[in-house]
């Protein structure tokens, strides 16, 4: 058996509640910083409203398709809604290397991998007020959801999990690009290309065969299809994904598919991060 | 002292009392990822209480030296301590004993002044109702209690730059860096600014590393100066000291067309010898005992075309010339 080396200690209860405090006084930081500038809350949210309350509609009249499209494509949107807003959460990232006080956080005192952590819990803070204004918006457009308490615990996994792993993906890029301009041009291709391929307007399996399969590995893909079955009961997407009728199964492994994604992008993103804080 | 004599057996309790120096530094080295060597195994010692300036021109090492001892930039090789802590090897330890101020401004402008200043205080640890007297002490120290509850996007660059320090200050670091810190101000808040630098000399209750170009910086805030050239340090010591280096008196020859011909022609008739140098239009030549008079009648005898010959005492610009070949902001 490998003996523990005295230096490597487990953190004392002091030492968690430190971390804890500078967290929440960092968290506050970022979530004053971006308060006062709407637009990083307000530019992600534009366009999923959009879809969800004027193009949903509109390609359910032209297409002549039931309300459930309606609801599919509001729920589908959420999938377009959390890439944006955490990646809007990471230019504000490189804003603050360029013009702010990011310097000084790497001179503090603490384990620079709280700095990550402050800016997630804001990124999830405002993901959950975007969507919850989102949905909010597609009750009042009569748009229909079919809620339980189960579904909604699923849902709520998935999209916490979903913007976890999104955020580890946004982090990871301010921290690898040198200007917002390279930062932005980028945010397409990870942000709105993934939602065309993920069944967000139309399930996988109308896809080619070969991006169908492509589909399958994207953690956005697992996303929607879990956030269906919890918000509209709709187990489709993960039947169409896994090929199994046991929804309880399928469900699981999605949800530990997008976990999966989570845990290594956030781990990625706080080992880059630390990195380039020393370069 | 070696490197190896450096290292501790095991990290120092940082709330114990440390009587060490503020700062060792041994062999400490900075190699770029891609290939530049931008600090070459540099060893400096920085008494508490004192203030040490780095001299030098841009892209001498400053800037990467400091990045080093406040953890920002990652040594290559070689060994830094503050307070006793290795910068390597104990990095958040050794960022509770400083606080910098950046060379750019590095604030949160739509922020006050006052959250800038709490916001240090909660990161460095100190106690809520410790830090609001603190900050209370310091913005009437540095006489920014008035515009504290202001956003700082209001504030002129002098008061920005008072603002950094007394936040650099809030913690009360063992430490504390300024890296070049009067670069880009006006005159007036410039000379405040050093006004501010003295009195924290003055009262000695914290040591300074200060990064500079302006030679006139250093001569009157620092108790020792290190000048940095190509990643080195060519000469550390006392201004006085560096000064007198050059000895008692120089002869300085401003001439009409090449200086480097000229001092090769003074050269070549020994008149000036190895520690002549040339910038600009100008010859400087350490007389070391020999009489100005001769100097001068010797200058006018090879036929050089001398515009104005002048005997006078060495300032450390010339220190500096002759040993980075560059013109410093004086």
């Amino acid at each position: 058996m490998t003996a523990i080396s005295p230096e490597i200690a487990f953190p004392t209860k002091r030492q968690r509640s430190r971390s804890l405090s500078v967290t929440a006084t960092l968290a506050g930081r970022r979530f004053a910083l971006t308060s006062r500038t709407p637009r990083e809350l307000l530019v992600p949210l534009l366009t999923p409203v959009l879809f969800a309350l004027v193009i949903a509609p509109a390609l359910k009249k032209a297409l002549h398709t039931s309300a459930s499209y309606e609801s599919y494509v509001a729920v589908g949107t959420i999938g377009l809604l959390i890439p944006l807003n955490t990646m809007f959460s990471g230019l504000s990232v490189l804003v603050d290397q360029e013009s702010g006080a990011r310097r000084e956080l790497l001179a503090a005192p603490i384990h620079r991998a709280l700095l990550v952590a402050g800016n997630l819990v804001v990124a999830l803070a405002t993901t959950a007020l975007q969507v919850g204004v989102l949905l909010g918006f597609a009750v009042l457009r009569r748009i229909h959801f079919h809620l339980t308490g189960t579904g909604l615990l699923w849902f709520l996994a998935v999209a916490l999990l979903f913007t976890v792993a999104m955020y580890g993906i946004a982090e990871t890029l301010a921290a690898r690009v040198p200007r917002s301009e390279e930062y932005i041009a980028r945010l397409p291709a990870i942000a709105i290309v993934p939602w065309f391929l993920a069944g967000s307007l139309f399930p996988v399996t109308s896809l080619p065969l070969v991006l169908a399969w492509i589909a399958r590995f994207l953690p956005l893909t697992h996303a929607l299809a879990l956030m269906r079955w919890g918000l509209l009961h709709d187990s489709s997407g993960l039947h169409n994904v896994w090929r199994s009728s046991n929804t309880t199964a399928t469900a699981s492994l999605s949800l530990a598919v997008v976990a999966v994604f989570a845990l290594v992008l956030t781990a990625v993103s706080v080992r880059v991060f630390k990195r380039a804080a020393v370069q | 002292m070696t490197t190896m004599e450096l290292q501790h057996e095991k990290p120092r309790d940082v709330a114990e009392p440390y009587d060490g120096l503020a700062i060792e530094v041994r062999a400490l080295t900075k190699t770029y990822s891609d290939g530049v060597d931008a600090v070459k195994a540099i060893d400096f010692d920085v008494e508490r209480g004192e203030v040490f300036g780095l001299l030098g021109p841009n892209g001498a090492g400053k800037s990467t030296t400091i990045g080093m001892l406040t953890t920002t930039l990652s040594p290559t090789s070689g060994t830094a301590l503050l307070a006793g802590l290795d910068v390597a090897r104990e990095p958040v330890a050794a960022r509770q004993m400083s606080s910098v101020v950046f060379q750019d401004p590095v604030v949160d402008r739509s922020f006050t002044g006052r959250r800038n200043l709490a916001l240090h205080a909660r990161l460095w640890g100190v106690a809520a109702d410790e830090a609001a007297a603190r900050i209370a002490e310091i913005a009437a120290a540095f006489d920014i209690a008035d515009i504290l509850d202001r956003p700082v996007s209001g504030y002129s660059g002098g008061q920005r730059r008072r603002l950094e320090i007394a936040r650099a200050l809030v913690s009360d670091p063992q430490v504390l860096f300024l890296d070049e810190p009067t670069v880009g101000l006006d005159p007036r808040i410039r000379h405040e600014l050093l006004d501010v630098i003295a009195g924290l000399r003055a009262a000695g209750e914290v040591t300074i590393l200060l990064t500079t170009h302006y030679l006139d910086e250093a001569e009157r805030l620092c108790d020792r100066v290190a000048i940095m050239h190509a990643g080195r340090i060519v000469a550390l010591g006392t201004p006085s000291a560096l000064r007198m280096s050059m000895g008692a008196e120089l002869l300085e020859v401003r001439v009409d067309g090449d200086a480097q011909s000229a001092l090769d022609v003074m050269l070549a008739r020994g008149i000036a010898g190895d520690e002549a140098f040339a910038v600009g239009s100008t010859v400087t030549i350490p007389l070391r005992g020999r009489p100005a008079a001769d100097a001068i009648a010797a200058v006018h005898e090879i036929g050089i075309p001398a515009t104005a010959v002048s005997a006078r005492p060495p300032t450390l610009d010339d220190v500096y010339l002759r040993l980075t070949g560059e013109k410093g902001l004086s």
